[in-house]
């Protein structure tokens, strides 16, 4: 009965799981943050050679200043401007999608992304420069705005492009030559838009876009999304789906990325600045602290577990098939093979082990006992402990993290236990059978 | 000889089977050309493959890539999650051998 009840669940959730992933808008913010994130990873290995912990023990104070100052515009030139990559991705990848010219659109929407973006900076002691972009809306603080206007740019100019109001070359223009003709007119028509925006913005409102959404949009939803119980709401999410065998993440961190990643970005900035940490919630805290201990549902304990405790010959054999991947965080065969997939028995773990852990790992950072990511990127591949280590920049956070495997342990354990019983009685009695036909057989002969 | 491609997130899970089912095919005396891909590769490297075959956990992109293979005529196919969970790479190149009929 339970069992035909939770088929007819995934008949509801497989449809509407595609819907999600094969979402235009979804997919081409998915694709643009793959574009940055080679980028950023770049800018964090700096970040971390600047920080390491023992650097203030083999060089003198000024040498050190000097050494920081000299790779210093690495991480600026890299994570500092994200939203750089994800405008020109967006645009890049939305045009593509529409099967028009996608480097265009990139270029538009960047030059949509600059129309807006106000070329003055205002000192700390209230002096206005003019001609310059300040760093910081080109990366957290931008982000919204940013995302916002290369979505709205490559759809005005793929529609106009749609509607073939283009200028035609007769045959014989070489393709190169023929191209930028082609892209002349919707590029005006879009960037006028924008202008026109802009100046409606800036002279009759006497403000700017960038502070318009920063304020209307970013700051509440990032500060929405910097709260544990979104968190715990996200995490429940991606387990259930899970639960039902689909990808969690491929779906909620479509949605989740661009707050995840602006508060990363703002620990980095604050970070790289001051060496503290505004915000416990994160891209890293997400990626370390669920994902990288064995994978989505933690499941390196799980993986121990199966290897040291059970006696079931199946169990064993998972076991020994997940541990490999599982050091580098990837489950499937846990998921698949135990399997974690429909099965009643392993919902209750399954679903309260990620939240305990949450809760225990936002409490040790919020009281200080552990430092929260400093926004430095880290590959979700990157193994227990050391992931901890690298994502806070301190011993703590891989401690925190051994902690952690032995709560997932503690809670997954008696639900195991119950299995592997199960288990073993159903292989002995196979066993049995076997021996039983065999004997059968021989008295037969 | 059969070209089997496999689709999953990222590429990384389903690279686990790929090594399993090269080893299975040898083992039967074939020279088969299996590989893995992220789905956002699927759709243009199923133009060069038999038979596609999809991690359990993206089965959602089943009918999406249906019709880029319709195309073409290509079968496609969620991977048996045990098998998948298993990495059995006999039972998922028999899954393939099976979607592509008495194909060599």
């Amino acid at each position: 009965m339970k069992q035909t009840a939770l088929d007819k669940f995934s008949q509801i959730l497989v449809p509407i799981a595609g819907r999600l992933n094969n979402n235009r808008y979804l997919s081409v913010l998915r694709d643009a943050f793959m574009l940055s994130f080679p980028i950023t990873i770049f800018g964090s290995i700096v970040v971390v050679l600047m920080n390491l912990p023992f650097l203030d023990l083999i060089m003198s104070a000024g040498s050190l200043e000097a050494f920081r100052h000299a790779v210093g515009n690495a991480p600026q030139a890299t994570m500092g401007i994200m939203t750089v990559f994800i405008v020109f991705g967006i645009g890049y990848y939305l045009s593509k999608s529409y099967e028009v010219e996608g480097v265009f659109g990139g270029a538009i929407a960047l030059a949509s992304f600059m129309l807006l973006t106000p070329f003055l900076l205002t000192t700390d002691s209230g002096e206005t420069v003019a001609n310059v972009i300040p760093l910081d809306r080109l990366g957290a603080k931008g982000m919204f705005v940013g995302m916002i206007t290369a979505f709205a740019s490559a759809e005005i100019y793929r529609w106009i492009v749609h509607k073939e109001l283009t200028i035609r070359m007769p045959a014989g223009v070489p393709p190169a030559v023929a191209r930028s003709f082609t892209a002349l007119i919707p590029v005006v028509i879009t960037l006028t838009v924008f202008l026109l925006i802009n100046i409606v913005v800036t002279q009759v409102l006497q403000t700017n876009l960038h502070d318009l959404i920063y304020k209307a949009v970013q700051e509440p939803l990032v500060g929405l999304g910097s709260g544990l119980v979104a968190t715990l709401i996200a995490i429940f999410f991606i387990q259930i789906l899970w639960f039902f065998g689909l990808h969690g993440q491929i779906i909620v961190n479509s949605v989740m990325d661009p707050i995840w990643n602006t508060l990363s970005l703002e620990n980095l900035n604050t970070y790289t600045q001051t060496g503290t940490v505004p915000h416990i919630i994160s891209k890293q805290f997400i990626e370390t602290y669920t994902v990288g201990m064995g994978g989505t549902g933690m499941t390196l304990a799980v993986v121990f577990s199966l290897l040291w405790f059970m006696r079931s010959r199946q169990m064993k054999q998972v076991g020994k098939l997940a541990i490999g991947p599982g050091l580098f965080n990837v489950n499937e065969p846990v998921i698949f093979g135990l399997p974690i997939v429909m099965n009643p028995l392993i919902l209750v773990p399954w679903i309260l082990s990620p939240m305990v852990v949450t809760i225990v790992t936002y409490y040790a950072m919020s009281i200080g006992l552990v430092p929260p990511p400093t926004g430095v990127a880290v590959p979700w591949t990157v193994p227990i402990f050391i992931n901890g280590i690298m994502a806070t920049n301190s011993l703590a956070g891989g401690i925190l993290q051994l902690v952690n495997l032995v709560i997932v342990f503690l809670i997954w354990f008696p639900f195991l236990k119950v299995i592997d019983r199960m288990n073993v009685k159903n292989e002995s009695s196979e066993a049995q059978a076997g021996a039983m036909a065999q004997s059968g057989q021989s008295i037969a002969q | 000889m059969k070209k089997i491609l496999l689709a999953c997130s990222s590429g990384m899970s389903t690279s686990l089977l790929v090594g399993k089912m090269k080893a299975y095919a040898k083992s039967i005396g074939e020279e088969d050309e299996i590989w893995a891909v992220s789905q956002d590769q699927a759709k243009s490297e199923l133009a060069r493959a038999d038979v596609v075959l999809i991690g359990p956990q993206m089965s959602f992109l089943k009918s999406e890539l249906q019709k880029e293979a319709d195309k073409y005529g290509i079968p496609v196919e969620v991977i048996d999650m045990r098998a998948y969970g298993m990495a059995d790479g006999k039972a998922v190149y028999e899954q393939a051998a099976s979607l592509l009929g008495g194909r060599k």
